[in-house]
């Protein structure tokens, strides 16, 4: 199934010229947020300036950094080892970065959409009196997503990765009056340490089994190892992705993180932080191609995944969280292409690429709707806006022409080939996942012209107290210009793309699958055509302003597919029954554990603690009873 | 006579001592108990030094003794300032801090 | 007959002898010096014998030369200067704690300890200032577990441990407030403190019947060539074990810690938690890896599953705590069962990690003792985690800097928390005790929740009318707090030099 061998061994030419200061690109930004920190209020007239001017400044060096490498000849790769971060024994860890085709691309998306994701910032926190913190949050959050993506070793990689989480938490919270989004940070932390912890782990078996965390010994040794291994290794590294990426089952958070402004929604929970696990897979692609099952098992979760996200985003009326599940499913795209292996990997990066532009587009289209609508977020109750915002609409639009896939914009020429590619996957499986992505297309195009019609076009569905009125030019160039890039970056990507990521990826065989490309263009094309005319049918006199009652299917999906009933059967009401103490320390008024999964560490420990009597006597009497544990043990360990 | 016999008298000590620890409630006989098995060590440390046919076990029971002594002093101090606080000994009525 | 004295290398022992020495001198300094005078005469004291004492391991450290001296009751060598070096510096971040007056008239301790609590004159000797002695007592607890670091033999290590214990009993006693508190904690640590060392000793008396001997590399031969029997071996070195478990906080011995944490004074409870840390884990990696490295099948196992236990439990209990002195308690707990996962990985590697997790770990933990002691109210420190909603509006610099240590704490990198554990567990790996680092991973994830809550309660609760003010720290603190971050920020950003430094501290000496 995977037509490539990794028998040539990776290898990373040191970087020299203007290469050797790569290091700036994360230094600018993490300069720049320790000023906007350290000045407080003395910097709240220019702050976000210079927020924004950090960014683009960065950007400005990545497209240098971008041509450089593509000038170098050969191996395309730039190392730099700025110092030894743990010099000591057998574990040698140096603070490496590592410019090479996959991480430029990611270097390209994360400081062009995040520069215009800041400019629109500007104008969307322009009365929020935490603009300055808010800046510095954006731009600690640039500094680590770029460090994330820099990195040469599974540490660096992990720095970012702890980074990024930490400032995503930070911005969702940033809403501090808003008890949901102090849940929906808390929420995230959980979901995100599950993740987290199977990334550390696989750090740590890499170090047992390979004694190294670089990328290239990694690589290199990954064929010594035992399929047993890999497939665990591989198990964990997916565990972190799918936490950070909103894959099944750790989905959940993802969808909560859109209490955080809108903006922080737009670049960090839909083009780049939540990318991180799909980065991860790529970037490991010497692991995951080299078990067979624990590709079956990224292919599944992707499936799974992006119908899980499909479903959901039918039911939601808010505007944001039918964005996010529509994220959540798209990644789920990006999982699919990542673990088909082979070609699919770059696939899987151009979507992620395209995804960037559009998903930020709508995002900020989104945005540009509240920000007229006095932060009205039901899409039930918009219609007609068309008219007094022109250039969200039109924006919004194209970004909606390229999610659905439909041509010549970039959602056509990165998704089907994944569609494809899943059909061309030997065996039933090609036909169950290829299925799945087929469904899912149609759904997506269902679901979003759902939006699309109910915010933009039927009857005006607002209150008359409201006025409609387009956004500021600040947050409208922003939105044009993503825009374009969703329109041109397509066909551009699929091609030269593919190619610049060859070293990084893999060289690929043509593939001659069972379906031609004709033919699942043309059945993608029927069922996102089904799918955008029964939208338009249903939803083009508008929607009833009251939940319909609706049957088990609807509602399932209302509820966000009862995923958190489900997280409550298993994990909540066990912990709730072992015991009442943690109920006594909530109501208290003390900020409680929430979640399920610390709810049953909670219960225990409420009841471990009623353990601490407060006596001597019994104090002295479990260290007795240790003492004897202890030599009984040391006895049965050795004589027995 | 087998000194192997002072060796289980020591074991025995000491565990009356730990048991000692447990059961009292007086923090003067707990600190006793405590003594105790410190002298149980200071036997088995003797009994050893014979056994070995070394003196160090016998030097080593003259350093636990100073030792004690310290240990009593301090620990002396410590309860005599509780008691005179709540007026009582009793190990069991030092129970504010806890969970 | 006629006694030959054994030769003493008076350089070599300089470090300890100055403190004991100025313990001493303090001692005459309380009973001689005007009650005014004491205070000036005593920080400065304490300082200076701490700097000249810090001054002379540096000198043995550059002198490469490791020795063996006093009768071979005392053994420098790399790791236990590396060990005694860490002791001093955070011997002086703590006497900053112990020394700032400025939060409260008079300082952290009570005038007349005994004075009744509570009584008429308990009442008036409120603003006095407060006793001196805990200086020399200080002094002596820092040179008994710079002793305790590098003892030879097991009798030293044994009386090392008394010097250094029987003082931290009289400290935890000293508080000037919740009086009542402090003393019961006193008394259970004592109880349970001098329960642990009969452990100890009836271990030392079962050993030295095992191996005839009591000195380390006497011990160590005799693991494998002595003919008594293998029990009398295991008894006694689980009853050691049981001594040095208790003092380093590992589960079940840990009952007293969460107690004396809250109950004691708190710069007394910050230099428990780092000095104490340092030395317990210091003389348990000298006794393991000198002297039964050759058991260490026998006895990996059973210390691994205290450790996880130690882990585990540690964490889960700090998820429902409700006060700051006893969650950074449990904290400690749980962080004992990280070094001893780095401790029993029983290699190079270990030993580097676990001296490197100590040291970061301790000025960690006093910058949070500090802040702790700023955060008050008319009533003295408000410690009810409760209390602490809304501190992030009132004083966002401070609830800053305890988010960051929180941050550290949990492990996230580019701070010291992360490099230690990374290294640890990176360790306990490479010394085939994988099992154990995964549950440390986990526990470590559990742990996050407790400090994430108090990071949450800071900055997303708004203030009520009893949110206690942050103090303005004097410049005591404000040294300890600005150290114990920043050395926080550079062991995660830039550990290399540190690791230098426990790298080149090399071995043992056996």
């Amino acid at each position: 199934m995977d037509n490539i061998q990794y028998s040539a061994a990776v290898e990373y030419a040191a970087a020299s010229g203007t290469l050797s200061s790569i290091w700036l690109l994360f230094a600018i930004p993490l300069a720049s947020a320790a000023v906007l920190f350290l000045l407080g209020r003395r910097a709240d007239k220019w702050g976000h300036l210079l927020g924004v001017a950090s960014v683009v400044a960065t950007f400005v060096l990545g497209l240098v950094y971008f041509f450089q490498l593509k000038g170098l000849s050969g191996n395309r790769s730039a190392e730099v080892d700025l110092f030894s971060f743990m010099p000591v024994g057998s574990l040698k860890v140096d603070f490496g970065l590592l410019l090479d085709p996959l991480s430029a691309v990611f270097v390209l998306l994360i400081t062009g959409v995040g520069s215009l994701i800041h400019i629109y910032a500007v104008g969307y926190m322009a009365h929020d009196p935490g603009r300055r913190r808010f800046f510095a949050f954006f731009n600690l959050f640039i500094a680590a997503m770029l460090l994330l993506v820099l990195g040469n070793n599974y540490v660096m990689l992990y720095f970012g990765w702890e980074g990024v989480g930490l400032a995503s938490y930070l911005l969702i919270s940033f809403f501090f009056d808003k008890p949901s989004a102090a849940t929906a940070g808390k929420k995230a932390f959980l979901m995100n340490r599950v993740g987290d912890a199977g990334f550390a782990i696989a750090m740590f078996l890499m170090f047992a089994q390979l004694g190294s965390v670089n990328y290239d010994d990694v690589f290199n040794g990954v064929n010594q190892l035992t399929q047993g291994t890999v497939l665990v290794m591989g198990l964990l590294l997916l565990l972190g992705a799918c936490g950070k990426s909103g894959q099944f089952p750790l989905q959940a958070w993802l969808p909560d993180a859109m209490e955080g402004p809108t903006p922080v929604s737009a670049l960090i929970h839909a083009a780049t932080m939540v990318t991180a696990g799909v980065y991860l897979i790529a970037r490991s692609n010497a692991v995951f191609s080299a078990n067979a099952t624990l590709q079956t098992v990224v292919v599944s979760i992707g499936a799974l995944t992006l119908l899980i996200g499909c479903v959901i985003g039918c039911a939601k009326d808010d505007i944001k969280r039918v964005l996010a599940y529509s994220t959540v499913s798209q990644i789920g795209y990006m999982f699919l292409g990542v673990g088909l292996g082979g070609a699919a990997y770059a696939l899987a990066i151009i979507h992620l690429l395209a995804h960037g532009f559009f998903k930020a587009g709508m995002f900020l289209g989104a945005g540009s709707v509240m920000h007229g609508m006095q932060d009205q977020v039901d899409i039930r109750r918009f219609g007609g806006l068309w008219k007094y915002m022109k250039i969200t609409w039109i924006t919004f639009g194209l970004g909606y022409v390229a999610i659905i896939g439909l041509p010549p914009l970039s959602g056509f020429f990165t998704k089907d080939p994944i569609i494809l590619a899943a059909f061309n996957r030997p065996g039933w499986t090609g036909w169950l996942f290829g299925g799945a992505a087929l469904l899912g297309a149609g759904l997506t195009a269902f679901y979003m012209t759902r939006l699309f019609v109910l915010t933009f076009h039927g009857p005006k569905r607002w209150t008359d107290g409201q006025h409609p009125h387009e956004s500021p030019a600040v947050m409208t160039v922003p939105l044009v210009l993503l825009a374009v890039g969703s329109v041109a970056s397509g066909f551009l990507m699929s091609t030269s793309v593919v190619d610049w990521l060859t070293p990084v990826l893999g060289k690929h065989a043509e593939e001659h699958g069972r379906l031609g490309h004709w033919t699942v263009t043309g059945m993608t094309m029927a069922v996102v055509a089904l799918g955008l005319a029964a939208g338009v049918l249903l939803f083009r006199k508008g929607t009833a302003l009251e939940e319909q009652p609706a049957g088990p299917v609807v509602t399932a999906a209302r509820n966000n597919l009862y995923a958190d009933t489900f997280n409550e059967l298993v994990f909540e009401l066990p912990g709730r029954y072992l015991t009442r103490a943690l109920v006594f320390l909530d109501n208290r008024g003390i900020d409680g554990v929430v979640n399920g999964l610390a709810a049953m560490v909670g219960g225990g420990s409420g009841r471990l603690r009623r353990a601490q009597t407060g006596y001597v006597r019994s104090y002295a009497l479990s260290m007795l009873g240790g003492a004897l544990l202890v030599v009984a043990a040391l006895m049965a360990v050795t004589l027995g | 006579m087998d000194p192997s016999y002072y060796i289980v008298l020591s074991a025995a000590l000491f565990t009356i001592g730990a048991v000692g620890v447990l059961i009292r409630r007086n923090a003067i006989v707990v600190f006793m108990c405590i003594e105790l098995m410190l002298n149980a060590a200071n036997l088995a440390l003797i009994t050893f030094s014979r056994m070995n046919g070394s003196l160090d076990g016998q030097i080593m029971a003259f350093f636990v003794m100073v030792v004690a002594a310290a240990e009593v002093v301090i620990g002396l101090a410590i309860i005599m300032s509780i008691f005179r606080t709540r007026r009582s000994a009793s190990v069991d009525d030092a129970n504010l801090l806890k969970y | 007959m006629t006694f030959k004295l054994p030769a003493i290398d008076y350089l070599a022992l300089a470090p300890m002898l100055v403190l004991f020495g100025a313990a001493c001198a303090g001692v005459l300094v309380d009973a001689l010096v005007p009650r005014e005078w004491r205070y000036h005469v005593q920080v400065p004291l304490s300082l200076v014998a701490l700097l000249a004492s810090g001054g002379f391991v540096v000198a043995l450290a550059n002198r490469k030369e490791h020795v063996v001296t006093a009768g071979s009751a005392v053994v420098i060598d790399g790791p236990g200067l590396f060990l005694q070096g860490s002791i001093v510096v955070l011997g002086i971040v703590a006497l900053f704690l112990v020394a700032e007056r400025r939060l409260e008239p008079g300082g952290a301790f009570v005038a007349q300890a005994a004075v009744v609590a509570g009584s008429e004159a308990d009442r008036k000797q409120m603003r006095k200032p407060g006793v001196t002695e805990v200086y020399p007592m200080m002094l002596f607890a820092l040179a008994g577990m710079m002793l305790f670091c590098s003892a030879n033999d097991l009798l030293t290590m044994f009386v090392a441990l008394e010097v250094f214990s029987l003082p931290l009993y009289l400290l935890c006693a000293l508080a000037r407030r919740r009086r009542l508190l402090s003393q019961e904690a006193a008394v259970k640590y004592f109880l349970l403190g001098a329960f642990a060392s009969a452990f100890f000793l009836y271990g030392v008396a079962m050993i030295y019947g095992y191996a005839g001997k009591v000195d380390f590399r006497g011990i160590n031969e005799a693991v494998l060539g002595s003919s008594n029997s293998k029990t009398l071996l295991l008894i006694g070195l689980a009853m050691l074990a049981i001594g040095l478990l208790f003092k380093v906080a590992a589960v079940p011995f840990h009952v007293w810690t969460p107690d004396v944490y809250q109950g004691a004074p708190t710069p007394i409870t910050a230099f428990m938690a780092a000095c104490t840390k340092v030395a317990a884990f210091g003389g348990l990696l000298r006794v393991l890896y000198v002297a039964f490295e050759r058991s260490s099948w026998d006895f990996r196992p059973t210390l691994g599953v205290i450790a996880a236990a130690t882990m585990i439990v540690g964490a889960v209990l700090a998820v429902t705590q409700t006060d700051i002195k006893r969650l950074l308690a449990y904290s400690s707990v749980a962080n004992a069962g990280y070094l001893l996962t780095g401790t029993l990985s029983m290699n190079r590697d270990g030993l580097k990690y676990t001296m490197f997790y100590l040291v970061a770990y301790g000025f960690t933990v006093l910058a949070a003792f500090a802040i702790v002691m700023l955060v008050r109210d008319s009533d003295g420190e408000a410690t009810h985690l409760a209390r602490w909603a809304g501190l992030g509006r009132r004083s966002p610099v401070f609830a800053s800097l305890f988010t960051f240590l929180m941050l550290a704490f949990a492990g996230i990198p580019l701070t010291s928390g992360f490099t230690a554990k990374f290294g640890v567990f990176a360790a306990a790996v490479g010394g085939n005790m994988t099992w154990l680092v995964i549950i440390g991973v986990l526990s470590s994830m559990i742990l996050a929740f407790p400090y994430l809550r108090v990071v949450v309660l800071m900055w997303l609760s708004v203030p009520g009318d009893d949110t206690p003010t942050v103090s303005v720290p004097g410049a005591f603190t404000a040294a300890a707090l600005f150290v114990g971050v920043a050395m926080t920020l550079v062991l995660g950003v830039a550990p290399n030099q540190a690791l230098e430094l426990v790298n080149d501290a090399g071995a043992f000496l056996r």
